[in-house]
């Protein structure tokens, strides 16, 4: 919280982006928000096929971003980064958080 | 217990309308599948679908009555008629007064329903179409067939997703079986390609936004399709002394559910049902010479029911001939399990496997032969049809040749 207060000032920081990862992962498992943190893995946490790609309408929906997630292709979504598209793993809090900041930043990039 | 046949197949389909457009196309695998051209795509990401793209409602139904019946029931209608046509059957009233009439379909009206709530909730209307509710009701298509074609004994809808179809033909093949009603009119009808459906199966990410490649390696998805199969079902002694045509004989049906993942196929709940229409049908593992596979194209179903077909089939899992129409026909929902019978009926009665399209790349996860790109002419003297569904209800039908 700390963090998130001291960088209030740039929408979607890091932090602010996984403080939401964090609750919308937390309400979609229905479990404490305290037990997540960067390193969670989503399987850890018993999520299954249907939890994931609703966490992924959550953070479509909070963060008005497309996340290209296909349930048939694995867990690893390919997001636009700064040398050109990477493949991130949806497997972590952090490797969400990850993602969605890099979506985040191809849309203020968008013309 | 009597012998049951099918002695009439009706179809609507993406891949032609009549029995011998819907057989040479699914021979020669040439795809129903292609870019949305019935509805608008702005706001659809996977723009393709299986349609019927040349359905026109008033060639078949008179213009002050066609608004009674919303997409669905019109296809189901349209093939009752020509199942009935293609049986040569006389419906007396004796035999319509208990003539059975059970159709599957997964949705309802759902082009009715999607125009009603975008006039009420994208449009601020304040009434609705006063026939919104008979035209969408689910049970709306079971009813038009039995209203036109004026069957009045036991008439019901099944719904159970992607296996309605599979389980109403199901129900009927026992109710003649058991001499419950001498003759039904089954199948399944499906019109589900509007916005809505669409947007929610996008949101499942199981779309694919280029063609159905079902058991390869390079899929990317299943592909929605929709239309409609109907069949007359009769008593083989019935059907032999009235000299009817016999596509094939239903020999047994097996249903099974899950109880495990909404969404997931479960492998042993599938190969219970498969075992379950083996045994109702007294035919052994190794006397099947095809299974027309529900084969979405997903990774979880192909793997999932390759796996299912194992548990099954034990050894003869190896000499088995597996194919997918959906390649073809996409995925119709409740119609998908009808117009597959449609197609391993036609198969038992042309002796031809037709086979799986659109297969570019073999899956070491798919290890049974599928049939791939060019339909095989070899002796069938039993098959199967096979629908696995959303929810976890399986449905799956054993045949025979005539």
């Amino acid at each position: 919280m700390r963090f998130a207060e001291a960088n209030n000032n740039s929408a979607g920081s890091g932090v602010e982006i996984i403080d939401s990862v964090r609750t919308i992962i937390a309400e979609s498992l229905k479990i404490p928000v305290e037990r997540l943190t960067p390193e969670t893995r989503l399987d850890e946490l018993g999520a299954e096929s249907l939890d994931v790609i609703e966490i992924v309408f959550g953070l479509e929906e909070k963060f008005d971003i497309s996340v290209p997630f296909k349930a048939d292709q694995g867990t690893r979504v390919t997001v636009p980064g700064n040398g050109g598209p990477e493949e991130i793993e949806f497997s972590t809090v952090g490797d969400v958080a990850n993602i969605v900041q890099k979506l985040i930043a191809a849309k203020h990039r968008a013309p | 217990m009597h012998r049951v046949v099918i002695t009439g197949i009706g179809i609507v389909s993406p891949i032609g309308s009549t029995n011998a457009a819907f057989w040479s196309a699914l021979v020669e695998g040439r795809s129903g599948i292609g870019p949305i051209t019935n509805i608008a795509t702005d706001r659809i990401n996977t723009p393709i679908a299986a349609e019927i793209r040349d359905f026109n409602p008033l060639q078949h139904f008179d213009p002050k009555r066609v608004g009674l019946l919303d997409r669905f029931s019109q296809f189901a209608v349209v093939a009752a008629r020509a199942a009935v046509k293609d049986a040569q059957l006389e419906l007396t009233e004796e035999l319509a007064l208990t003539a059975a009439t059970i159709v599957g379909n997964g949705g309802g009206g759902l082009t009715t329903l999607d125009e009603s709530y975008l006039k009420l909730y994208g449009q601020g209307a304040t009434r609705s179409h006063p026939l919104a509710i008979p035209r969408y009701m689910p049970n709306a298509a079971c009813s038009q067939v039995s209203m036109h074609l004026g069957l009045k004994g036991p008439t019901f809808t099944t719904v159970s997703a992607c296996a309605s179809g599979t389980h109403a033909i199901g129900q009927a093949f026992h109710m003649v079986r058991s001499g419950q009603a001498p003759i039904a009119l089954t199948g399944g009808t499906e019109a589900c390609l509007v916005l809505g459906t669409f947007k929610g199966w996008e949101a499942l990410r199981v779309l694919s936004t280029d063609t159905c490649r079902p058991f390869s390696k390079n899929r990317t998805g299943l592909v929605l399709g929709e239309g409609a199969a109907m069949f007359v079902l009769e008593r083989r002694d019935q059907a032999v002394a009235r000299g009817a045509p016999i596509y094939a004989e239903l020999l047994g049906f097996g249903m099974s559910a899950d109880a495990h993942d909404l969404t997931a196929i479960d492998p042993d709940g599938a190969a219970r049902a498969i075992r379950g229409a083996l045994t109702d049908g007294k035919v052994n593992a190794d006397e099947v010479d095809y299974v027309n596979a529900h084969g979405t194209g997903t990774v979880l179903n192909d793997k999932g029911e390759t796996v299912a077909l194992r548990i099954a089939f034990g050894d003869s899992a190896d000499q088995l001939a597996v194919s997918s129409s959906k390649a073809v026909l996409g995925h119709s929902l409740g119609a998908a399990g009808a117009l597959e019978l449609a197609a391993t009926a036609l198969a038992l009665h042309h002796q031809t496997i037709p086979p799986t399209a659109n297969f570019e790349e073999p899956d070491p996860d798919c290890d049974l032969d599928y049939v791939p790109n060019t339909a095989r002419n070899a002796p069938i003297e039993k098959a199967m049809s096979s629908s696995f569904a959303f929810g976890g209800l399986n449905a799956v039908l054993a045949l025979g040749r005539a």
